[in-house]
């Protein structure tokens, strides 16, 4: 029963989700759609369980982080400890913005810790991607055999049809760009996402009837 | 009620694919035909990642993915959570300390209780610990950070990376390689694929990633759904075929038929 329960709600739950998207008029006898189903009652669920997710993790993050703060056992229990602190300042600075609508200042103070703490971590963490996707590149192109030396030549002529510099030593690597672009990395990212598009329509259809249970534990 | 125009081929094709898996399934459950699948190195690769991690003395990490349950990347997920299960008994089996890092909350509740109840099915519910699957953050950036962060504090030996990925894919699989954590990449992510190949020791991609519960399993009726799979695929790949053909030839028949 414990997974049978669960199993049961998914398959009805996903013929509904895979029905709304498809059919429109009302179901005979019942006077309502399919998709009126699925918006107002399946659609409010979710957000009802989705809340519950929430307060799930964040219970686990704070229990995680708490020990260590608790425990102190390594030197890296003070990031814990910020992480704890911001949760905390932004949860109520948050919910003091949210109960006090007119209080123009405290949004816009609110606004000051996304522009000027939040948004320039996130621009230098991306920032570490050129650096990461040059040292990638250096060991994903060492010519060690015909594949890798196709890749790296691949790749020299791709940049070198982006690059300005490229078509002023020829003219003709934009268009060999745009070539290797359009038809050999095209057939192949269109075949790899129809094998994935059929494997993932295989993968919701075993979920749905339940031959697929992975996911709820023991294989 | 009726099908909605333009999605009457779609419909049907989705009943008939289902039929045709179904009925492949059937047939391999009851030994009436024999699936066997090509050797698949990422996921015969997965029980080194554990050992490795056992015999170092260090955690093997395992993420899986961004993606939600609900919408269009739950698939993705499941899939990721499948093999999470099968990384779950081999950590028992091994000893090894796993720890999962979570991104969507609603992802969070069943990763706990899938790890909880593999552990109990191992005879190894005391392995379970309350940090094993730890929320991170839903905020992408600050998901990654937080990966990046718990690879260096336990210095991880092995990282599996399964499910959808974005932009944070090199991140978190280059902060891996330079600290020489053994890596697994399993996504049908097209344009992290790349990035994957480049940073990650073994790199499953596109489909395999749907097929790796089934083959890490052995079970006849999810074998048989790939089989069925491929069924269908050669039935699609006729079709585009026959598209080529009829449409070289100045007729718009297969465009109208899929349009429908």
């Amino acid at each position: 029963m414990r997974k049978e329960l669960p199993l049961a709600i998914t398959f009805v739950v996903a013929l509904i989700a895979l029905l709304s998207g498809v059919v429109q008029g009302p179901i005979p006898g019942l006077g309502v759609s399919i998709g009126d189903i699925y918006g107002n009652y399946i659609g409010k669920w979710m957000t009802v369980v989705s809340a519950f997710a929430l307060c799930l993790a964040s219970v686990n993050l704070i229990l995680v982080h708490g020990r260590a703060v608790a425990r102190k056992r390594s030197q890296d229990w003070i990031y814990s400890a910020i992480l704890l602190g911001t949760l905390v300042v932004y949860a109520l600075f948050r919910t003091y913005v949210e109960l006090n609508p007119a209080d123009e200042a405290a949004r816009a103070n609110y606004s000051l810790i996304y522009d000027y703490i939040l948004s320039p971590l996130m621009s230098g963490q991306w920032a570490c991607l050129a650096f990461y996707v040059g040292s990638a590149s250096y060991r994903a192109f060492r010519a060690r055999n015909l594949e890798a030396t196709v890749l790296l030549v691949s790749a020299i002529v791709v940049m070198l049809g982006a690059a300005p510099i490229g078509s002023l030593l020829w003219d003709q690597f934009p268009a060999i760009q745009q070539w290797l672009l359009n038809v050999p990395s095209m057939t192949g990212q269109r075949a790899l996402l129809l094998g994935a598009a059929l494997g993932s329509f295989s993968t919701s259809l075993r979920t749905l009837l339940g031959i697929e249970r992975g996911h709820l534990g023991g294989m | 009620m009726k099908i909605i125009p333009g999605n009457i081929f779609g419909f049907w094709l989705f009943v008939v694919a289902s039929a045709v898996i179904v009925y492949v399934m059937n047939l391999s459950e009851k030994g009436k035909l024999k699936v066997t699948l090509r050797p698949i190195a990422g996921l015969d690769a997965l029980e080194e990642a554990v050992g490795r991690a056992t015999e170092m003395g260090r955690p093997v990490h395992f993420s899986p993915g961004l993606g939600d349950i609900i919408g269009t990347s739950a698939p993705d997920t499941l899939a990721a959570l499948q093999i999470l299960s099968y990384v779950t008994d081999l950590s028992a089996k091994y000893d090894a300390r796993l720890l999962v890092t979570i991104r969507m909350p609603n992802v969070f509740p069943l990763a706990q209780e899938l790890v909880r109840t593999a552990y109990s099915m191992a005879n190894k519910p005391q392995s379970y610990k309350e940090d094993t699957v730890r929320y991170v953050s839903s905020d992408q950036d600050a998901y990654a950070a937080g990966v990046i962060g718990l690879m260096h504090q336990e210095k991880v030996a092995s990282s599996i990376l399964a499910g959808l990925y974005m932009g944070e894919a090199l991140l978190i699989a280059e902060s891996g390689a330079s600290l020489g954590t053994m890596q697994v990449a399993i996504t049908a992510s097209i344009t992290q694929i790349p990035f994957f190949v480049a940073a990650c020791d073994y790199t499953i991609i596109g489909e395999e990633l749907y097929a790796a519960g089934a083959y890490v399993s052995g079970n006849k009726a999810r074998l048989g759904a790939i089989a069925g799979q491929d069924c269908i695929k050669l039935a699609v790949m006729a079709i585009i075929v026959l598209g080529t053909i009829v449409t070289s030839l100045g007729s718009n028949f297969v465009q109208d038929l899929l349009t429908k």
